[in-house]
């Protein structure tokens, strides 16, 4: 198997992996905390959550080495929705009824967790995923946490971007077809129309879509200042580059969180030409100033995800990993902040409560009742996505 | 009007790969009367050997190289899914294990896939430059598989009306039963239709392969849109793969551009269901008697 080709297999394959490296006879007696890894390991949102799971595995092989969670130890169970919403109901009815897991981390596809906010909300777990929906809402999923900028962020930092920087009076918006993006288009059509932007045109595209010259010829009609990109894989962002370079087309490209974060994946695509006149959206705490040395946390954490799975931690996108590596964290310390407690009631409201004293590789965490996004719109910064040092940092646009 | 002529080359090109499936299709098809569904993970091996073989920056030579080679290594892959996917089977007419058989098949290439590239889509960079027709910059491996496309056709249309093997086919193809009384080695010769469906399908992958989704899941569009192409056509009918596949492929491209990208996908099914209502054997499709 090369070095691009470990996978865990379709479906249904459960580790099962103790990770209890040191308790010896007492950490063995101690009923394991079972944790889902609910991914969209298969399918358009693979690089993602792939990158996602990544990021849980580093996180809990060092709890699992400083002696597990609350005093347990902790078990894994993967689940693949193969991003897709039905296979996602049947992963997920598996996990919270047949596994019986404690916690679950994941997904990163919205429609998929959308779907299987039922389960989730019947079984009482508290989960984290990385969906950005504003369908997303406590009364939907009511004990679903998302690492992800909302739609909503993403597309008041990017109007900004357009507006402010750009100086753009009009824009078009091309974005797939996923929910998240469904949910971006709405926020994007408020924002414009409060900050009195036109409109020009939307189009969008399926996931694994090679040739988005039809779309961007149909945008291109209307003849906009900038183009806003909304994607969920890297990949998709450089297709979309890559058309836009063919129809040479050199109109100023606006992207979000997914241009930034996955644009190692979109310059394999595109090369690193197609990204002349392209932003991209990343939080703060995985960027820094020209000249600058990068952030001592990520830097940290990506020593470790190098340490644990080179090759993987090579073609990864290492801040999207970080993401998940502070969500393990934030659920330990729930635990352990409640005395013990793994149901979903007391760990949300214990999430809800403490979450913005959590410090990790990101800080400033801003859950509350009425949403669960951990992440605002001040976490975000506009970036450059091929200025790019090693693990993913990139250079801010603005430094102040 | 310079818009709408990247939408015809491109639609065009993106025909041609539908058309080229199609035709894979119809060769299994007719010898057999199995519709062969792992066309489309087949057709993505194709391309997965182009990201396998070739260098990062590839030459023409290199790649002109490499072609027959990814043509014959499909080809060996499907006589043996041939042979297999006939084995259990009496008659393949009245026996239709072979919808299980096949479609088996396709996940089992799409797990090899997702097991050899993992999950992210892979990119095969075109030995070639983007070339201009008629005013539009197009990419080089859109104008290779509509010529492909076309030497295909007519090289099958030479082969089954000149060569003893392909009129041994073409016979089966008329009628099995007399074939086989005839002292035809039928099972053979539809083992050999599989090969020559995977020289087909092998090089249009590998041709194709910059400017599709190389990944294990990427296969269902070109299977969907290869047999809309040839019932589109009329199934059996090269002339209407290549005609069918034109269609479908520049109506996806017109859609997306006219109405929007959610309904590139629709619009070939509409297309099949109008051309099923009105001409229920296709565009170049013969009516055929039904034994009651």
């Amino acid at each position: 198997m090369g070095a691009q080709g470990r996978r865990r297999g379709l479906g249904a394959i459960t580790l099962a992996v103790a990770l209890a490296a040191g308790g010896g006879a007492a950490f063995a007696q101690v009923k394991p905390i079972k944790v889902g890894q609910f991914f969209d390991l298969t399918g358009g949102g693979a690089t993602a959550a792939e990158s996602a799971m990544l990021g849980t595995e580093v996180a809990l092989k060092e709890i699992a080495a400083a002696g597990g969670i609350a005093g347990r130890p902790v078990q894994t169970v993967v689940a693949d929705t193969q991003t897709d919403a039905t296979v996602g109901v049947g992963e997920m009815k598996r996990l919270v009824l047949q596994e019986k897991v404690d916690i679950i981390f994941g997904p990163i596809i919205s429609q998929v967790l959308l779907a299987s906010a039922p389960v989730l909300n019947e079984g009482k777990i508290t989960s984290i995923g990385g969906t950005g929906s504003e369908a997303i809402t406590p009364q939907a999923a009511n004990f679903y946490f998302s690492v992800l900028i909302n739609a909503d962020s993403q597309a008041k930092a990017m109007v900004n971007q357009a507006a402010d920087v750009l100086k753009a009076k009009s824009v078009a918006i091309l974005s797939d077809s996923g929910a998240q993006a469904k949910s971006f288009v709405e926020s994007i059509k408020a924002e414009l129309t409060a900050r009195n932007i036109k409109l020009t045109g939307t189009q969008e595209y399926q996931y694994r879509a090679t040739d988005m010259t039809p779309q961007l010829l149909a945008l291109k009609r209307g003849n906009p200042d900038t183009l806003l990109l909304f994607s969920s894989s890297g990949e998709d962002v450089g297709n979309s580059l890559k058309s836009l370079q063919e129809l040479g087309w050199n109109v100023p490209v606006t992207g979000n969180y997914t241009v930034g974060a996955f644009a190692e994946t979109a310059i394999k695509v595109a090369g690193k030409e197609a990204f002349k006149n392209v932003t991209g959206t990343n939080y703060r705490a995985f960027t820094h100033c020209a000249g600058a040395p990068a952030p001592v946390p990520f830097s940290q954490f990506v020593a470790k995800a190098k340490a644990l799975k080179a090759d993987a931690a090579t073609r990864l996108s290492l801040p999207f990993a970080a993401l998940f590596y502070d969500a393990v964290y934030l659920v330990k310390a729930a635990i352990e902040g409640t005395g013990g407690k793994t149901d979903g009631p007391s760990l949300t409201a214990w999430i809800e409560e403490n979450a913005k004293n959590h410090k990790g590789i990101l800080d400033n965490l801003t859950p509350s009742k009425t949403s669960h996004f951990l992440v605002g719109v001040n976490a975000l910064t506009t970036v450059r996505p091929d200025r790019v040092q090693e693990g993913g940092v990139q250079e801010r646009m603005t430094c102040s | 009007m310079e818009e709408l002529t990247i939408i015809l080359v491109r639609g065009l090109g993106l025909g041609a790969i539908f058309a080229l499936v199609a035709m894979s299709f119809n060769i299994v098809h007719g010898s057999s009367g199995i519709l062969n569904f792992a066309q489309g993970n087949l057709f993505v091996l194709g391309g997965m050997f182009a990201f396998v073989v070739l260098p990062s920056t590839p030459g023409p030579l290199a790649w002109a190289l490499w072609l027959p080679a990814a043509a014959v290594a499909l080809a060996a892959l499907l006589a043996v899914q041939g042979w297999v996917t006939l084995l259990p089977l009496r008659s393949s007419i009245e026996q239709h294990s072979w919808l299980i058989t096949t479609l088996a098949a396709s996940v089992i290439i799409g797990a090899i896939i997702l097991l050899t590239l993992g999950t992210v889509q892979s990119t095969v960079r075109s030995p070639f430059p983007s070339i201009t027709v008629l005013g539009a910059r197009t990419p080089a491996p859109y104008l290779l598989v509509m010529a492909l496309a076309v030497a295909w056709y007519f090289g099958l249309r030479w082969f089954l009306s000149r060569t003893l093997t392909g009129l041994a086919i073409s016979a089966i193809a008329q009628d099995l039963d007399a074939a086989r009384a005839a002292g035809i080695r039928v099972r053979r010769l539809q083992i050999c239709a599989f090969a020559i469906s995977g020289l087909v399908v092998g090089s249009a992958g590998y041709v194709a392969a910059p400017v599709i989704a190389i990944a294990n899941d990427s296969g269902i569009a070109y299977v969907l849109n290869g047999f809309v192409a040839a019932v589109v056509g009329g199934l059996g009918s090269n002339l209407g793969a290549l005609v069918g596949g034109a269609l479908v492929g520049v109506a996806s491209m017109y859609a997306a551009y006219e109405y929007g990208g959610e309904f590139q996908n629709a619009v070939s099914l509409a297309l099949l269901i109008a051309v099923l209502m009105v001409r229920p054997q296709g565009l170049f499709g013969r009516p055929a008697a039904r034994r009651v």
